[in-house]
């Protein structure tokens, strides 16, 4: 990556759930990434890793019983975990960070044209008034093209991709410096969703920074400059993109293990299911699932040291399970 | 996670508006239930030497036009426009999810033809409707009951068709038809079990409304017979006293009427959030 | 196995989702249809399970004309058809515990006392552990409600299974696992099966043959011309 300083740069988060009863979930542990301009992040992981929390806590947009720690510096001096709700709704959410979100459809309200969503945008954002607001609207459905002729219907007369470069398009409109895609390609057909990550892609390469979090691999591999993925709230590799998905391909078992459950690779699933959140094993979650795993993975937690959190990482990636057994 | 429910901003507020409402439903419970079998009082006791005294320690809610004790009328007025209002609720409630579930999980000309006639039935006043159904017996608590029965069943059979509706095109039904379900085992596990709890929260909605219903028609004279107390009536026989500046015969049957109410509305709308599914899966990580 | 000749079907006679459309599984075959989300497969993939009455076309199963569908279809056909839904949430009474939600169609078809037996034996094929069996739906994720629902389809035994983008909503890993648990059970019974979806990769490497929506199954058509216009919306061809 260049010199430039990250837009943003998230230091050992973690979010706890209080429970009634007194359970605490840890739906996020000790997150630790950056992203800078004209990057594209993508987190990876099951659905119910803590993905979607990490965004929800990036966004100022916890529950009331969720507890946050660390930092996520915004630009360099705004924290957004500490920075109030006043000071994100009025100057982050939609200037600093634009958010694509999951159902587009579902984002848009439904009985407004997306030309008025679009100027009401502009007039909040921007401060554009009157006469060059038709003009202006028309720019902003152009970055996302947007057809301009389709300005004037209604989310619901909108085909699903239109519906997510609509609501792309608001996303656009603070000229953020920060796009967050939480799921974008959700339930989307595969031409449909290569054509909204392209679309991202080419946001980013016009100096934005993108967070894009997912469960769809091939979504992630199309569009990433560098993988984080994410297994029972912690963060536990993260590579470049072309190394991860290419050769030498991922160091973590279970990354590994994620790609070679694609039906494109060898199909095969990882087997057990991941641990409750509220619920997490002394040492290395993944160690019940992984055929590498030894005493010392379930002793103790294994650290995040270069963009790995595994035991057997630094004895290189070439580990097999017979060479590991004879190791322990 | 069974237990997920999230602390929502305003639970305090929430649970002291449950708790204060529970405290009084029970405290109206045990007041009509209890008191008067053990008072061993009578409320029709007339003294004419001290009709109208203000509220006193003899007479805590004063006396009334005649001299009869205003708190134990109250009690007695309370105890038989409560019954009047469970019943008819109750009695609606089983007509109205009859009614919505056969519509609902039939469909086709049986739920249009139903649902007609609940448009036609809703179209007329509901105290329209009730004045008409008492006028046809003699005053009693039964032609009472009847007429708020009949006029209250609508709301309920909407509600349940429309969840039945609902229910009925979603995938699980589907799965329960593939897997061999019969019609009535359709219906009886999977349709009612997930209607109830919206029916049971209707009913309970539907006692105030019940109870003030039963005034009304009471306070028109056309209710209870006027001897008997009801709150209604109790209301209506203070009219004339309170032009002459005696406040405490209306303003305490009154108040019985709207505390009450109240407390139980305040319990079904803490049941109703128990109930939306919303809270459930307000945090499926 | 299922023959389904010239099938119009949908929710409004005057529109119907589904134009004249033949499919074809022989017996123990795996048959992939693919299409673009909104297209009429999944009102196909109903068809096919028996729950959704055609307007037009005729359909067998097991060399038997279908006659009626949903409780018109005799339960020996209905059960002979396992279906899994795209979304797990909705295909699950939320009341029920999973351990309960396997053995509704055994108690439905009065076999209440093989209840213990089917389901420890289907919870480990589906990587369900007893203490999961005993969680309400909304307790457990997204894959561990499908994986309930796929033995709920099994559960029975059916001869055909139906899994209408079953993994629509999965990650990599719980599709691979829950594929290859029907795999399973269909290289032990012989069942064959319908996966419908719009991963081209997914299908493809699943299933022995995939027919893509537009085409359709124009050459094992039995009858006529088939297809009108195909694609998402035929426009409409006076009948």
């Amino acid at each position: 990556m260049t010199a430039e300083p990250p837009v943003l740069d998230v230091r050992d988060l973690s979010v706890r759930f209080r429970m009634r009863g007194g359970r605490d979930i840890a739906a996020v542990t000790d997150a630790r990434f950056s992203v800078a301009p004209g990057e594209c992040l993508a987190l990876v992981g099951e659905s119910g890793c803590g993905k979607s929390v990490l965004a929800s806590a990036l966004l100022g947009l916890l529950p009331a019983n969720a507890a946050t720690t660390g930092s996520a510096l915004l630009g360099g001096d705004t924290d957004l975990l500490t920075a109030g709700e006043r000071t994100l709704a009025r100057t982050v959410r939609g200037r600093r960070i634009g958010l694509v979100p999951q159902s587009p459809a579902a984002h848009l309200t439904p009985v407004r044209t997306v030309r008025a969503q679009l100027e009401e945008s502009l007039r909040e954002l921007t401060g554009a008034r009157g006469s060059e607001l038709p003009k202006a609207a028309a720019a902003a459905a152009a970055r996302a093209s947007f057809p301009e002729d389709h300005l004037d219907r209604y989310p619901h007369e909108l085909s699903g991709g239109l519906a997510q470069r609509a609501a792309t398009a608001l996303a656009l409109i603070g000229d953020a410096p920060l796009l967050l895609a939480d799921e974008p390609t959700t339930g989307l057909d595969r031409d449909l969703v290569e054509r909204t990550v392209d679309e991202l892609r080419r946001h980013t390469d016009e100096g934005r920074a993108l967070l894009i979090i997912t469960h769809d691999l091939a979504a992630a591999e199309r569009i990433a400059d560098r993988v984080a993925v994410m297994y029972a709230g912690r963060i536990v590799e993260i590579a470049d993109a072309e190394t991860f998905f290419g050769a030498p391909g991922p160091r973590h078992p279970y990354a590994k293990g994620l790609l070679d459950a694609l039906p494109e690779r060898e199909f095969t699933p990882i087997p057990g299911t991941p641990p409750e959140l509220g619920a997490l094993p002394e040492g290395c979650a993944f160690a019940d699932r992984c055929a590498y795993a030894d005493a010392r993975c379930t002793g103790e937690r294994p650290a995040f040291t270069a963009g790995l959190a595994c035991h057997h990482g630094p004895t290189g990636r070439a580990h097999s399970p017979s060479k590991e057994s004879a190791d322990a | 996670m069974a237990e997920t429910a999230l602390a929502r901003p305003g639970r305090t507020t929430r649970r002291v508006r449950v708790v204060t409402s529970a405290v009084i439903v029970t405290a109206v419970a045990l007041a009509v239930l209890v008191v008067p079998p053990l008072a061993q009082l009578d409320q029709q006791a007339v003294d004419l030497a001290n009709k109208l005294d203000p509220p006193s320690l003899a007479h805590l809610f004063g006396t009334d036009d005649v001299g009869r004790d205003l708190l134990l009328r109250c009690v007695y007025g309370l105890r038989v426009s409560l019954l009047v209002g469970l019943v008819a609720a109750l009695t609606a409630t089983v007509i109205g999810t009859a009614i919505g579930a056969l519509a609902g999980a039939f469909g086709g000309w049986a739920d249009r033809i139903v649902m007609r006639v609940v448009d036609a039935l809703s179209s007329i006043p509901h105290l329209l409707l009730g004045i008409f159904i008492v006028a046809m017996f003699r005053p009693g608590v039964w032609p009472v009951i009847v007429s708020v029965a009949l006029t209250h069943w609508i709301s309920t059979a909407r509600i349940v068709r429309s969840e039945v509706l609902s229910l009925r095109s979603r995938p699980f039904i589907d799965a329960a038809v593939s897997g061999g379900a019969s019609r009535t085992r359709v219906i009886v596990r999977h349709l009612l079990p997930g209607v109830l709890p919206q029916a049971g929260l209707a009913a309970v909605l539907m006692v105030p409304h019940a109870m003030w219903h039963e005034s009304a028609l009471s306070f028109l004279g056309l209710g209870l017979p006027s001897h008997q107390a009801s709150l209604g009536n109790l209301v209506q026989s203070a009219r004339g006293s309170l032009l002459a500046g005696d406040w405490w015969p209306t303003l305490f049957p009154g108040l019985f009427l709207i505390i009450p109410t109240l407390a139980l509305a305040g319990l079904a709308g803490a049941w109703r959030d128990r109930i939306n599914p919303r809270r459930k899966s307000e945090l499926m990580l | 196995m299922l023959e389904m000749t010239r099938i119009t079907a949908g929710y409004d006679r005057r529109d119907p989702v589904v134009r004249d459309v033949s499919l074809h599984v022989g017996a123990g075959e795996a048959v992939g249809l693919l299409g673009p989300s909104g297209c009429g497969k999944s009102t196909l993939a109903k068809v096919a399970a028996l729950l959704h009455r055609p307007d037009a076309g005729t359909m067998t199963l097991d060399g038997t004309v279908i006659r009626g569908w949903r409780h018109r279809a005799p339960r020996e056909q209905r059960t002979a058809v396992g279906v899994v839904f795209q979304q797990p949430r909705l295909s699950a009474d939320p009341r029920l515990s999973l351990r309960e939600l396997i053995a509704q169609p055994l108690r439905s078809t009065g076999r209440r006392r093989d209840v213990p037996e089917r389901v420890a034996e289907l919870a480990p094929l589906v990587g369900l552990s007893d203490e999961l069996l005993e969680r309400r739906p909304h307790a457990v994720s997204d894959g561990q409600l499908q994986r309930a629902c796929l033995a709920r389809a099994l559960v029975l035994r059916p001869r055909l299974l139906i899994c209408d983008e079953m993994t629509a909503m999965l990650d990599a890993s719980t599709t691979a696992a829950l594929v290859a648990v029907v795999e399973r059970y269909r290289a032990a019974s012989g069942a064959a099966l319908l996966a419908v979806g719009h991963d081209r990769v997914l299908l493809e490497r699943w299933c022995d043959r995939t027919v893509r929506w537009d085409e359709r199954d124009t050459e094992k058509a039995p009858a006529g011309p088939v297809t009108a216009g195909g694609g998402l919306r035929p426009p409409a061809a006076p009948r």
